[in-house]
This record gives C-alpha cells, sequence and structure tokens, in this order.
C-alpha cells in the first residue's frame, strides 16, 4: 500500500508517495532531503530527528529523544517506518542538538538569588565626607579618617597598610575631603573591623562596578571569571593552560620538580603568568560605556585549585604532600592580599584562598562540593570531577566521603597529540559510520577544526569502540576497511579530519597512544568512585544522582562517557554535567560571605578516603582498562550496542 | 568419630584443550598432548580427579643460542646447532611437547625450514614461539602457520600490543594461540576477551599468566596463577583456559643458575644448584595450576615428571 508524505524543511515543502514501511530517512531522499545521518542510520546519534505534525508513523526505536519529545511527534527518521499518509517537518540541526536524551549541557552562570550586594558581599564602597583640618582642629589624616568611619559607618576599627597609609594624605585633600573608601569587612559576623583595600578622591557612583575574580588554577587548566561584586554578574569567562604544564604533567611531578634549585620559584611565576594574562584577557573582554577595566582595579580574588596548586601558587614547600604521611603545609591559608601573593591585582586586593580537606582533595573539591549542591542532598548522589587528579564525593547532607585519583590531563585534551581545551576550533562531538568508517564531527564556533577537546575524545574513542575500529583493549585495527585508519609514527591512529579539511592543514588523527592516556584516564576515574563506593558499602545502583563536573567543554553525552566505561551503567536521566564546578564554587564564595563559611564547614565534615591504603584500587584500575570493563556485565547497555553494531 | 572432609562445588571448570593433530586428524603428529579440565583446585583428589595431567614441553631453539647458560650446553652438545637433532634428543629426555623459539635472524624460509625438520623428526606436537618482536613475530608465524596448516601448533606469543595477526592466521590455519599477559588477573582476561571477540574457539587458546623464577617473583606468579583458577572454577569463561608457563627460562637467567664463579662457596655445586632451581619453580607452578610448564635441562624434565607422577597419583 502507498502512502503520501510531504516534508517541510527549511520553509520549503516537498511530497513523496511510498509503500508501507518505508523508512523515513529514505522516503525523506526521494524527496529531495538529505536527513544527516552520522551513524549510518543505526539509531545511535540521534542527530535525525524529524517531527511528524500529522498522521501515521512507527517508530523502532525512541530511545534518544524524552517522552515528551516523542508526544510532540518527534521520531528518527533512520529507526521510524511509514504506516500512512503523514506530514513531516526536518528541523535545522541545531535545533535537535539539545533536545536528546543523551545530552548533557551545562547551564549559563546566573547571579544567585539571596545575592544582596550590601549584606552578602564583605567588600564594600563607602562614601566618606571628612572635616577639613583646621588650626582649631589638630587632628591628624589617619585619626580623621578612623573617626570619619567609626561616626559615619559605626566601623571601629580600621586597619590599613604601609603603601596605603603613605598615600592618605594627597587622596583626601584632592577629593576635598570627600573619599570613596574601598574596604573589607574582616569579620562579617560583628561588622565593625574592617581593613581598608582602597581609597579613592571623590564620590564614585555607588552603583559602577566593583570589581572581583573567581580563580580556579587546575593542574591542567587555569579558568578565570571577572565579577562585578555590586551586581555579582560574570562579566567574562577566561581559561588557559596552566604554564606550569611544561613542568610536568601531575601534581607529583610538580612537586619534584618544585624540591629541586630554583623549581619552586619557577612553578610560582609560570602559574602567576597564566593567571596575570588571564587577568588582562579578562578585564579587555569587558565592554564599558566610559573608560575601561583594568586589573589593579579589582579588589577582591577568590581562589581554588587543589592543595598542590595552593602550595605552588603561594610558594609554600610542597614536598611533604607527596611523602608519607602526606602532609600539607596547609590546608586553610590565612587572608591574603594582592600584594603579598603577587597577582597584578590592586596591591591591597582581599586574597582569599579556599581551604581544602587533605593533601590529595584540596578547595577546589571543597568549592566544587558547595556549587554542586552535594552537601545539602537528600539523597545519596555522587560527585565526579573529571579532571586531571579524579576527585570524587560521595554522600549527602549528611554525610561525604571522598578520595581522589591521578587521571591525568587527558580529558581536559592535553596529552593527547591532537587534543585541545574546548575553545573555538575543538571539535566537541563525533559520529563514525558503522559501514563506511567515516566521521561526521561538529567543531565548537562552527569553523574548521584546530583539534579535540574532552567531550570529542570521550565521543571519538565510543565511536571506534563501537564500529569497530578500535578493539575492547584500544588497539586500533590496523585491518579496518579504511583509508582513515593507518600505521602513523606512535602506532595505529585514526584520521578524524584531513589536512584539507583543518585549520592547520594538518590531519587531525587519534592516536594509539592518546587512546592509551584516555583510557587511563576513565579507569583511574572509573576505579576510583567504585572503590569509595565500596569502601563505604554504597551499592552504584542506590545512588540516585552522578553530578559531573569538570573543565572539558560545555557539554558531555552521557551514553559516549557510559560507553567507554567512565560513567557508571545507569538511567542517562539520573547525570547532571556542571562544568567546572570549582571556579563556580569560588564565585559563589567571592559574592556571599555565608557560602564562605560554608565552604570551611564542608572541608570540615568531608572523610577522606585512602586508596593507596591496599590493592584493591589497582585491582579495580587494570579492571576498568578496558572498553568498557573487563567485566561487561557491569555495563548491560553497552554490551546491548555492542551486539547490535555487530549484527 | 569419622571425620568428614567438606568439599568444596564449583560451577565452572577449566576448558579441555587439545594440542597437536594425528594425520587421521589433519597432521602429521603421532600424538596429541590434551590439558585442562579440572573441576577443582590443583590435586584435590578427595573433591575430583585430575582428568588430564600436566604436560612438560622442551624448549629448543631453531639457531644455536648463544646465551644460554653453559650446563645446557653441556647437556644438549651438538644437536643445539640442528633443530631436528635437539627435538629428537629432548623426545628421548622424556618431553611430552615441544616448543620451538624462531629467533630475529630467522628468514619466513629459516623458519619454516625449522619448523619443518622438527615436525619431521619426532611425533610431538609443538608449540611455536615468534623472537618476541612484534613484526618479526608476525612475519614468522604467518609464513609458519600457512606451511604446517592443520597440525594444531601453538602459535605463540600474543601480547595486548599484538595478537590480531597471530590470532588471524592461526585460526585460518587450524592453530591454537598462547596468550600472554603481564602477572595481573584482570589483564589475562582482558587479552583472552580480545583473542575470542576475533572469534578464536575457545578450545584453542592456552594463557600464559607470565612468570618468575625462586626468589625472583615467582609467589606473585604463583597468586595470580591461584586466582585465575580461582575466578575460572567461579564460572569465569574467559580465564578457564589451560594454563602454560615457561619456568626454564626465568630460571635459567637467575644468577644461581647461569653463574659458577665468583659465589659464596655456601651456594654449593653449580649444577645441582642451578636443576634444583629449574625444578622447584616448575614444581611450584604446577601445584599452582600449570597445565604445561617449558623446561630447559633434561634432568629438571625427568623430576618434574616424577613429581606430577606421585601428585596426579596421591
Amino acid at each position: 500500500m502507498n502512502h503520501s508524505l510531504t516534508f517541510t524543511h527549511d520553509e520549503k515543502q516537498a511530497s513523496v508517495t511510498v509503500p508501507t514501511n518505508t523508512l523515513l530517512a529514505d522516503a525523506a531522499r526521494l524527496a529531495g532531503i538529505d536527513i544527516g545521518q552520522p551513524c549510518g542510520g543505526q539509531g545511535r546519534c540521534g542527530r535525525c530527528a524529524v517531527q511528524v505534525t500529522e498522521g501515521q508513523v512507527r517508530r523502532r526505536s525512541t530511545l534518544r529523544l524524552s517522552e515528551a519529545d516523542v508526544a510532540q511527534g518527534y521520531a528518527l527518521a533512520c529507526q521510524t517506518v511509514v504506516e500512512g499518509d503523514a506530514a513531516i517537518y526536518v528541523p535545522p540541526q541545531e535545533k535537535i542538538e539539545r533536545r536528546l536524551t543523551t545530552d548533557r549541557v551545562v547551564a549559563e552562570v546566573t547571579v544567585p538569588e539571596d545575592y544582596e550586594y550590601p549584606f552578602s558581599q564583605t567588600v564594600r564602597r563607602v562614601h566618606l565626607t571628612l572635616t577639613p583640618p583646621s588650626m582649631d582642629d589638630q587632628t591628624d589624616d589617619w585619626a580623621r579618617l578612623q573617626t570619619a568611619f567609626r561616626l559615619q559607618r559605626r566601623f571601629e576599627t580600621v586597619t590599613c597598610s604601609l603603601p596605603l597609609l603613605r598615600t592618605i594624605g594627597s587622596t583626601l585633600r584632592a577629593g576635598d575631603w570627600n573619599v570613596t573608601a574601598i574596604v573589607e569587612i574582616s569579620r562579617p559576623s560583628d561588622h565593625q573591623t574592617i581593613r581598608l583595600i582602597d581609597l579613592r578622591p571623590g564620590h564614585e557612583d555607588e552603583y559602577s562596578p566593583l570589581w572581583g575574580a573567581a580563580i580556579d588554577i587546575g593542574t591542567t587548566t587555569v579558568t578565570l571569571w571577572l565579577v562585578d561584586l555590586v551586581t555579582g554578574q560574570v562579566k567574562a569567562q577566561v581559561a588557559e593552560y596552566n604554564g606550569q604544564i611544561a613542568r610536568g604533567e601531575d601534581v607529583i611531578s610538580r612537586i619534584i620538580y618544585a624540591s629541586k634549585n630554583g623549581g619552586a620559584d619557577e612553578l610560582r611565576q609560570r602559574v602567576l603568568d597564566t593567571i596575570n594574562e588571564l587577568l588582562e584577557r579578562a578585564c579587555k573582554r569587558v565592554k564599558l560605556p566610559q573608560g575601561k577595566v583594568t586589573p589593579d582595579q579589582i579588589v577582591k580574588a577568590t581562589i581554588a585549585g587543589n592543595t598542590t596548586m595552593m602550595h605552588l601558587f603561594l610558594g609554600i614547600p610542597a614536598a611533604s604532600i607527596r611523602l608519607s604521611p602526606f602532609i600539607p603545609a596547609v590546608n586553610h591559608p590565612p587572608a591574603l592580599t594582592g600584594r603579598e601573593v603577587g597577582l597584578n591585582v590592586n596591591p591591597e586586593a582581599a586574597v582569599d584562598c579556599l581551604p581544602g580537606v587533605a593533601s590529595y582533595v584540596g578547595a577546589d573539591i571543597t568549592a566544587g562540593v558547595l556549587s554542586s549542591g552535594l552537601d545539602s542532598a537528600e539523597n545519596v548522589t555522587l560527585f565526579l570531577d573529571v579532571g586531571t587528579n579524579g576527585e570524587t564525593v560521595l554522600g549527602n547532607r549528611d554525610w561525604l566521603v571522598t578520595c581522589a585519583c591521578s587521571a591525568g590531563p587527558a580529558f581536559e585534551g592535553a596529552g593527547v597529540v591532537n587534543g585541545m581545551r574546548a575553545t573555538t576550533g575543538a571539535i566537541e562531538e563525533v559520529w563514525i559510520n558503522s559501514d563506511t568508517l567515516e566521521p561526521t564531527y561538529r567543531v565548537i564556533g562552527g569553523g574548521k577544526p584546530k583539534g579535540i577537546c574532552g567531550s570529542g575524545l570521550i565521543a571519538l574513542l565510543s565511536e571506534a569502540f563501537l564500529t569497530g575500529v578500535i578493539d575492547k583493549g584500544g588497539n586500533v585495527k590496523l585491518d579496518a576497511p579504511s583509508p582513515r585508519v593507518r600505521e602513523g609514527a606512535h602506532g595505529g591512529e585514526y584520521v578524524v579530519a584531513w589536512g584539507k579539511e583543518t585549520e592547520s592543514g594538518e590531519d587531525i588523527v587519534l592516536t594509539r597512544v592518546d587512546i592509551d592516556n584516555l583510557l587511563r584516564a576513565k579507569a583511574a576515574i572509573y576505579a576510583g568512585f567504585t572503590v569509595l563506593a565500596e569502601n563505604v558499602g554504597i551499592p552504584l545502583e542506590s545512588v540516585d544522582k552522578v553530578l559531573v563536573g569538570g573543565s572539558f567543554g560545555k557539554y558531555i553525552n552521557v551514553e559516549k562517557a557510559v560507553q567507554i566505561g567512565l560513567l557508571p551503567d545507569m538511567e542517562w536521566s539520573r547525570f547532571e554535567f556542571l562544568g567546572n564546578t570549582s571556579v563556580k564554587g569560588a564565585y559563589l564564595a567571592l559574592l556571599d560571605w555565608r557560602k564562605r563559611e560554608r565552604i570551611s564547614e564542608i572541608a570540615k565534615r568531608m572523610t577522606y578516603i585512602e586508596l593507596s591504603a591496599d590493592n584493591s584500587f589497582y585491582e579495580a584500575f587494570t579492571s576498568a582498562l578496558f572498553l568498557p570493563h573487563t567485566d561487561l556485565n557491569k555495563f548491560p547497555s553497552v554490551a546491548e550496542a555492542l551486539e547490535k553494531s555487530n549484527s | 568419630m569419622p571425620i568428614e572432609i567438606p568439599k568444596d562445588k564449583w560451577p565452572g571448570s577449566i576448558r579441555t584443550v587439545t594440542i597437536g593433530a594425528t594425520s587421521a586428524e589433519g597432521g602429521t603428529r603421532a600424538k596429541t598432548v590434551t590439558v585442562g579440565g579440572g573441576t577443582t583446585m590443583p590435586y584435590l583428589h578427595f573433591e575430583a580427579p585430575t582428568p588430564n595431567k600436566p604436560a612438560i614441553a622442551i624448549e629448543i631453539k631453531s639457531r644455536k643460542p648463544e646465551d644460554w647458560s653453559p650446563l645446557l650446553a653441556e647437556v644438549w652438545g651438538a644437536a643445539m646447532a640442528d633443530p631436528a637433532q635437539w627435538a629428537k634428543k629432548a623426545e628421548e629426555a622424556g618431553a611430552d611437547l615441544l616448543v620451538l623459539a624462531l629467533t630475529v635472524e630467522d628468514s619466513p624460509e629459516d623458519a619454516v625450514k625449522a619448523v619443518k625438520s622438527v615436525l619431521g623428526a619426532t611425533g610431538l606436537p609443538l608449540i611455536v614461539w615468534g623472537p618476541g618482536q612484534a613484526e618479526k613475530d608476525n612475519e614468522l608465524l604467518v609464513a609458519v602457520a600457512e606451511a604446517a596448516k592443520g597440525e594444531r601448533l601453538v602459535l605463540g606469543i600474543c601480547e595486548d600490543k599484538n595478537y590480531r595477526t597471530i590470532v588471524a592466521t592461526a585460526m585460518a590455519n587450524g592453530h591454537l594461540v598462547q596468550a600472554r599477559a603481564p602477572m595481573d588477573v584482570n589483564l589475562s582476561k582482558q587479552l583472552n576477551i580480545l583473542i575470542s571477540d576475533m572469534g578464536m574457539p575457545k578450545d584453542r587458546i592456552l594463557m600464559d599468566p607470565t612468570t618468575g623464577a625462586l626468589g625472583y617473583g615467582m609467589e606473585y606468579g604463583y597468586s595470580v596463577m591461584e586466582r585465575l583458577r580461582l575466578a575460572a572454577l567461579q564460572g569465569d569463561a574467559m580465564t578457564q583456559f589451560p594454563m602454560i608457563v615457561t619456568p626454564g627460562f626465568e630460571a635459567w637467567k637467575t644468577k644461581e643458575a647461569k653463574v659458577g664463579e665468583g659465589i659464596p662457596e655456601a651456594w654449593g655445586d653449580w649444577k645441582a644448584r642451578a636443576i634444583h632451581w629449574e625444578t622447584l619453580t616448575a614444581l611450584a607452578l604446577v601445584e599452582s595450576g600449570a597445565d604445561i610448564v617449558v623446561l630447559r635441562h633434561p634432568e629438571s624434565v625427568k623430576r618434574v615428571k616424577d613429581a606430577i607422577g606421585e601428585l596426579v597419583v596421591a
């Protein structure tokens, strides 16, 4: 029996008559509309979703669509057959991408609802009008300023640095005894003790921005958010590889380097250079109606980072971190200033280094727990930081346990031949056609690809595995029938993009060495959380939500991450992707002193479990060093997908 | 009061694997060797008999090895320069089967010639090892596999980074493979999965968990083998392959076996010590579940054979 179909695409219509059981994708092709099928029409990628606006169809698989989407008529063109006359809308590709049940996109940053600058913020702008001195009033400038603070603002105690003290007299006179003071309230609870950060002549606009920075010093990536403390809004987000990478990829090799003569100074300078460069870059991004932002206007910086990064940044010897019994010099650094730490912010700026828990669980995780909301979760929740140190936290509002494992920088695009950070030009998604082994990829920004970022690497590894480009051990099958599979300088490799398609003109490839690095990274993270869960006797199935953090992109395809054995095999709806949770935690602490205190509480509450205490981690690690895992029973959905792709 | 010995009942068992093919089976071997089939931990006769006793292979080389101990050179003599002669002497020494180790100097033609001459000289089943360099292994073993089609040779050694070519040629020509992983239960299992994924029948895989000599990590190898056996008995299909280990190779590289001069007097007679070293290493591994031990010295072969006889009869 024949049926008439009408397709609407790109504001044009096309009709075609086809027999019962014709695939929508085939029918569309007959109608002259090419619906892209990156995975080769296997129903794996979900990229061929169309909307059936009228008529009868039969869906063989709706796995990648939500119930709501199916209710609205969405169907996968490669998995849906015609059963009657129908009208079909073919949406533009970018509309489909974010509908899929497998994709998790990080939410845009919004100012917390409870942020109220006059109450939440420890840094304030204070207008003072002083009585000018006279022959009858012989009070000195500093005492005059203190009196004004006390009488006009009830700040009983004011402290000030010597360099700032030297400028007070001239500033007071330049403003004709009207000044704007930038102060830090030292103890928010009593509201009486302040530290003077800056004194500016005249009265500044009350609502003009007051600049702060939230900084995450990652082992691999440094991320910085420039924030207007008055509105609480993030005005610029920038990131760059940590300049210390040139001296070692992981914390251990950095500590060793730091113990060498001059090594500590060099590493400190390298990370300072990275941050100072980011400060410049972030300031340039901000467009003001008049004037411009410069780093020296930044009056407060909140810093998160793992314990080693914090030590190296502060120039504190880190050697004891890697030697038994693994005791850091400082878990809770004291309040510091821009001048002391060497940042090119205002020299008196408040620099707040967030507290850590132990040598291998630092402020990046305490900040991450805060921003992920894990510490107030009702049900048992797993928080994974897919970063170089693979920190993991399991718990809820009553208890928190944590561990760390060295995963390496692969998911941040480092240590991978064509890896890169998740910025313009990075391939962030890949599909491989099972029949032709030809890839389809998506590039951040839409231009020519420069490399592959973390989410792209996850997708690529999974696709290469499912389509048989590589075996379960990660070996490239050189006998695979495609010119893209070839012997390279480092063993077998797969060409994702030919030179003629790329920015540099060179092929973009995934090599055997890259695959090994990715396998080790995913195995370490998987082993970390499985051993942690085992240690506290919580079966993974009883984990309510899995919160994934990491600075490898704005997005993760959870199905792909499960298929490579990075994430546990559970319903996709239980995963959430939070992006860089550490910088987000630093941002929350930068804004609100109550959140900052909450991080200190979290640090006290967390129980650290040392994975190297017994053999179970190594055992779990080697068994996870396989695709998806040596024990396929732990990944039933992947076993099913493999069976499908083999048949 | 009679004491009842508690008996374990296991859901899994070790697969039975037969090496070599007689003329009736498409090969030219006078006999075949069957190993595996165990249903309990090794030699617990009160639980179940040992269906196939462990086999002893003697390792010979396609060219006279220059780096072997003078004690081995002394006992094998001129036969070491001729694989066929060496094979005959090894059969006389009591080998159940032979390992022919090819060398990097061999061309594919040399390798085929050596294999043919050994097959012609004895009726024992044969294991053939490449020289241990991926490309060379593949080149030589493909030639050998084709030339000896149907003989049910064991081709080795497959490792996780180089197994596809060897497995493919073994499948195409009716041979078996030896799958080696570095002393780790998971890594052994992973390689077995990779090889099975290629479609290799499961009765044509021997696993080599790697071992160390007495005093050089043997106990680690021992416990890995024990755990592989336990996993197999518990029903893990990817660990249920018979195990082949190389105590001869391991023992003869130790200082205790190799060196006869400049050592403490308390170490005693060199020859006696060297043979003890090989024998004890081999026997410990047999006790932990080895199905094939590859040895080098005829005296060790005799002693290990006697000991196995006692273990199986007991």
